[in-house]
């Protein structure tokens, strides 16, 4: 009995007009934008493979001694292949980072290598997941706004109640069916998708990606299940169908297009700046005040007594001094940068010198990490967490929900980007290592290049692997489990009224 | 007979549930809209009038000395923040609100007393302010998204059923049987719908302006209420589009329930998901350099350069303040001269064609009436993407200006050798300030009605269009 009544449901949901036209709107979506997308990301990844070569060529052209590292080095985030998927913050933010051991590197100094016409930003992107999330809950709210009230208007509902069928078996076949027609339209887009991918060759999928792109089809269903729920609980609590479509796309065009926005539009205009901004400045600028007051009274007492090494070696070559500030994202940096030729006459003074960076270097160090602490803590507070409010207001809306929840899965959310500044923050680590090995501090080879440029062979690279699947999993569970959960409400309040109904 | 049936037309509309739906999601965003901007202008135009006063000031400082406004430049010119700001956002974070007209990055000095520096030049900031933005991406709460959003799904809902349903109920006969021709009916019910839904825009956009306005938050001359006028205009054309859209579908499809169907599917692609879609697909068609190649080009350009002029050659030829003009003097002058115009060209070779690419991409997603609404009221609220292009003409009329006062000044000194570029050639007396050209940047009626009227002309294209075929549908179709 169950098993026909689910085939009933199913032909009745499959050979609508509004199926076709839903299915027929949603493929040819997905396959111009998917289209679109890939171009896209192809032309991203010749870019980072360029920037990739480029800034590493640049590298060994422009640096011959240790201290021109700073800054030197160029690290570069691939583009994600699943942002066809879910473009999240993938495209869009810095993809480009420096290194060097004055600075800890983080998103705020990030630039970007692919950098287009900056007006292209006027048209936002449209990607797999926006249009499940319009078109696709659009679709689920039609199948469901006349469920019980179409039947129950129509009679059919109490014909059918005559049979020894609970209200329960009832209920349960047309979810069933109407999830199975949901299905549909997402796994031939997706496999759509997935020709597409295999088409252009371009797009090589891991393994793990498999299981995300899996993740992302199991989310899907879930959100529609949560529209189908949500039509059906407004069908059998409305006596019209015509009032409980118009019901229905109150609420569905608030969720899915309006409260989103709202959202945003209210943070970003409300959302007063913490004043910690300047306080944290100028705790950095101390630092770095304590930094060169330990610096220049190692100048005083040294042998080359009161004279700045800038003025006193006698040589010829460059040198700068970077000091990068920048209050408002707490950008700050003193790295002094040399690649001199010694004259014979300031020979006597290498020792000196020698000690002088052996000194300084160690505590830039130590300064740059003192920094970092004060940064982070302050730009947490100040941007991500402005970020986070937004998104937990959003998540009243079980779109949002699903947006974040995807994004999560691609990898493309921000946990994803800050995975790759934590690798690069980890790099630049293996870095320093890599100069304390060399004892470079106190190397000739870290200002002058008279005894020969560095070699830079056993340098250790930069590699960067996407965050593996069960992270993008744990960020992606809690809004899956909210998912589930309005689920589950839904059904269950659903069951309630359509139990207690007079047919 | 018309006004009888628009009459009965509207007290069924004030009676429905979409109707108080309406009014609460209307007033409601126009609300949020209003406290959003509350004090957003007033702080815009005192940050605007602080950059512009430390800008001439910069200039004042320079004007002691002609060489000076050589070499350094108008400084940097400010676009005029609109008042009408609230009303569209259009991208304002992407545009750059400034232009440069900057000292250039040529400078040579040499051990023998040789000093040369390059003159100014205008330059376009490219900003990529999005690097950084981790918030969620999401439209914002303007005029123009309760226009081309809400107020579009609004007229879908009010007249989804408008045909469909009395036809179901067999009243569609019963007042047919009258002697009231099909076209009346159509007029009518199109009347209805128009006159509740723009009643309520109104009120709401009316409580968003009272709120605006008694904070003092923005100030509103005859240009600025004139504009309002316009696009609450374009509001009323951008709305009769999809009430006529709702009409003809209504019309020839006879359930309500696929009539809304069709309806909305239309409404997501057509309003929601084209622009977006039209914008990346066509942005592919037209692509401009990336930075790093805009680098390497310029870095070719200055190759070429050098190959043309072998600056090292005269590195020795040091310019001196003789009259005429020394070999040395002249050589530099005309080194610099060119250096600037070919970096200056360069830059607006690439904004020009960043500018032909967006062009052409707003231009295919006109297609879509939502996208040319939000134009037409970007062009009439001065703000977004037109608004730049003009700021940017605006910004090189000046520049010519500029440079031609200079030019004007040092041939009137008859002191100065006229080579111009480096500092032994030119005039180097101090310059009036007040006979300077200072920049003004201005949003005017005219320019923005100039700019809108194509977006405009679309839109009552596509009323026009969608108001035949629902009228031949109505009339062909059976009872």
């Amino acid at each position: 009995m169950f098993l026909t009544l689910i085939r009933r449901e199913l032909l009745a949901n499959l050979i609508t007009f509004r199926f076709l036209v839903a299915m027929v709107v949603t493929l040819s979506l997905v396959v111009a934008n998917t289209v679109v997308l890939i171009a896209d990301y192809e032309r991203r990844l010749t870019s980072y493979d360029t920037a990739v070569t480029e800034h590493h060529q640049r590298f060994l052209r422009r640096t011959s001694t240790y201290s021109q590292v700073e800054g030197a080095i160029r690290v570069d985030r691939p583009p994600n292949p699943l942002s066809i998927f879910n473009a999240g913050l993938d495209r869009r933010l810095g993809n480009s980072i420096a290194i060097g051991h004055t600075l800890v590197p983080t998103l705020w100094d990030t630039r970007s290598h692919s950098a287009d016409n900056p007006f292209l930003n006027l048209f936002s992107s449209v990607d797999l997941v926006l249009i499940f999330q319009v078109i696709l809950s659009l679709l689920a709210l039609l199948f469901a706004h006349d469920a019980i009230a179409g039947e129950r208007e129509a009679g059919t509902l109490r014909l059918m109640l005559t049979n020894a069928v609970s209200r329960s078996v009832i209920l349960l076949a047309k979810y069933i069916s109407a999830l199975a027609c949901l299905t549909l339209p997402v796994v031939m887009s997706l496999l759509l998708a997935l020709i597409l991918f295999s088409v252009s060759g371009s797009i090589s999928l891991t393994g793990d990606d498999w299981f995300r792109i899996g993740g992302i089809l199991l989310t899907s269903i879930i959100y529609l299940s949560a529209f189908y729920l949500i039509g059906l609980l407004i069908s059998a609590s409305t006596r019209r169908t015509a009032t409980a479509l118009m019901v229905s796309m109150v609420i569905w065009s608030t969720l899915v297009l309006i409260y989103p926005s709202l959202t945003v539009f209210t943070v970003n205009r409300f959302w007063q700046t913490p004043s910690q901004l300047e306080s944290s400045y100028h705790e950095i600028e101390q630092i770095w005040e304590s930094f060169e007051r330990e610096r220049m009274d190692f100048l005083r007492n040294d042998a080359i007594e009161g004279e700045d090494l800038n003025t006193n070696i006698l040589y010829s070559g460059s040198w700068e001094a970077p000091h990068i500030s920048d209050p408002t994202t707490l950008r700050y940096s003193k790295a002094e940068i040399r690649r001199l030729r010694i004259k014979p006459e300031a020979e006597p003074l290498m020792p000196h010198v020698k000690a002088y960076f052996q000194f300084s270097e160690p505590r830039r160090i130590r300064a740059a990490e003192r920094t970092w602490q004060i940064r982070q803590k302050a730009l947490n507070h100040i941007y991500v967490r402005k970020a986070n409010v937004a998104k937990n207001l959003m998540r009243f809306s079980p779109a949002a929900m699903y947006d974040f929840a995807t994004e999560a899965w691609a990898g493309t959310d921000f946990h994803g980007i800050e995975n790759f500044i934590t690798t690069v923050q980890r790099y630049r680590q293996t870095i320093i290592d890599y100069f304390y090995d060399k004892k470079a501090f106190s190397s000739r080879k870290w200002f002058s290049v008279d005894q020969g440029e560095v070699d830079w062979s056993d340098l250790p690279r930069f590699s960067y692997r996407r965050r593996d699947i069960w992270k993008g999993m744990q960020h992606a569970s809690g809004d899956i489990a909210c998912l589930l959960l309005i689920n589950v409400v839904l059904f269950m309040t659903t069951f309630l009224i359509f139990v207690r109904q007079e047919v | 007979m018309i006004w009888h049936i628009t009459k009965r037309e509207l007290y069924d509309h004030l009676n429905s549930l979409r109707f108080a739906f309406t009014t609460v999601l209307l007033i409601a965003l126009m609300l949020v809209n209003a406290i959003g901007y509350l004090g957003e202008y007033t702080a815009q135009s005192t940050e605007y009038q602080k950059k512009i006063s430390a800008s001439l000031d910069k200039m004042r400082s320079n004007a002691d000395n002609l060489y000076n406004l050589f070499r350094e430049g108008p400084g940097t010119l400010y676009k005029k923040p609109s008042a009408l700001s609230f009303c569209v956002n259009g991208g304002e974070a992407f545009i750059p609100e400034s232009a440069e007209g900057v000292r250039s990055s040529f400078g040579i000095s040499s051990d023998d007393g040789l000093s040369i520096e390059g003159i100014w030049q205008m330059a376009y900031p490219q900003s990529n302010p999005n690097l950084w933005n981790i918030m969620p991406d999401y439209t914002n709460t303007d005029w123009g998204d309760i226009i081309s959003i809400v107020l579009s799904l609004v007229a879908v809902l009010f007249t989804f059923d408008a045909i469909s349903s009395e036809r179901e109920r067999g009243t569609l006969r019963l007042t047919l049987s009258n002697s009231i021709s099909r076209g009346t009916v159509l007029v009518s019910k199109f009347l209805a719908a128009l006159v509740t839904i723009s009643i309520l825009f109104l009120i709401a956009a009316l409580i968003n302006l009272f709120l605006l306005y008694t904070s003092g938050s923005v100030l509103l001359g005859p240009s600025e209420w004139g504009r309002l006028g316009v696009i609450v205009l374009i509001a009323f054309i951008y709305l009769s589009i999809f009430i006529t859209l709702g009409l003809l579908i209504s019309s020839r499809v006879s359930n309500s329930s696929t009539s809304l169907t069709i309806l909305l599917l239309i409404w997501t692609v057509w309003v929601v998901l084209l622009p977006s879609t039209l914008g990346a697909l066509t942005s592919g068609l037209q692509p401009t350099m990336t930075s790093d190649e805009f680098g390497a080009h310029r870095q070719e350009m200055h190759n070429n350069l050098d190959a043309q002029y072998d600056f090292r050659r005269y590195t020795d030829n040091i310019p001196s303040r003789q009259i005429p003009a020394t070999e040395g003097t002249l050589f530099w002058s005309k080194y610099v001269t060119e250096y600037a115009k070919r970096e200056e060209k360069l830059s607006e070779e690439h904004l020009n064609a960043q500018i032909a690419q967006i062009q052409l991409a707003r231009s295919i997603t006109r297609i879509s009436p939502a996208s040319s609404v939000r134009y037409a009221i970007e062009s009439m609220a001065g703000t977004g993407f037109t608004r730049h292009v003009q700021f940017l003409g605006h910004v090189r009329r000046y520049g010519n200006e500029f440079r031609t006062f200079l030019i004007e000044t040092d041939r009137a000194d008859p002191e100065s050798p006229h080579a111009i570029g480096p500092e032994e050639g030119t005039s180097q007396k101090p310059v009036r300030f007040e006979s300077i050209p200072k920049f003004e940047d201005r949003v005017s009626f005219s320019g923005a009605y100039n700019a809108a009227v194509t977006d405009i002309l679309l839109l009552l294209l596509f009323f026009a269009v969608l108001f035949a075929s629902a009228y031949l549908a109505f009339v062909r179709v059976e009872v």
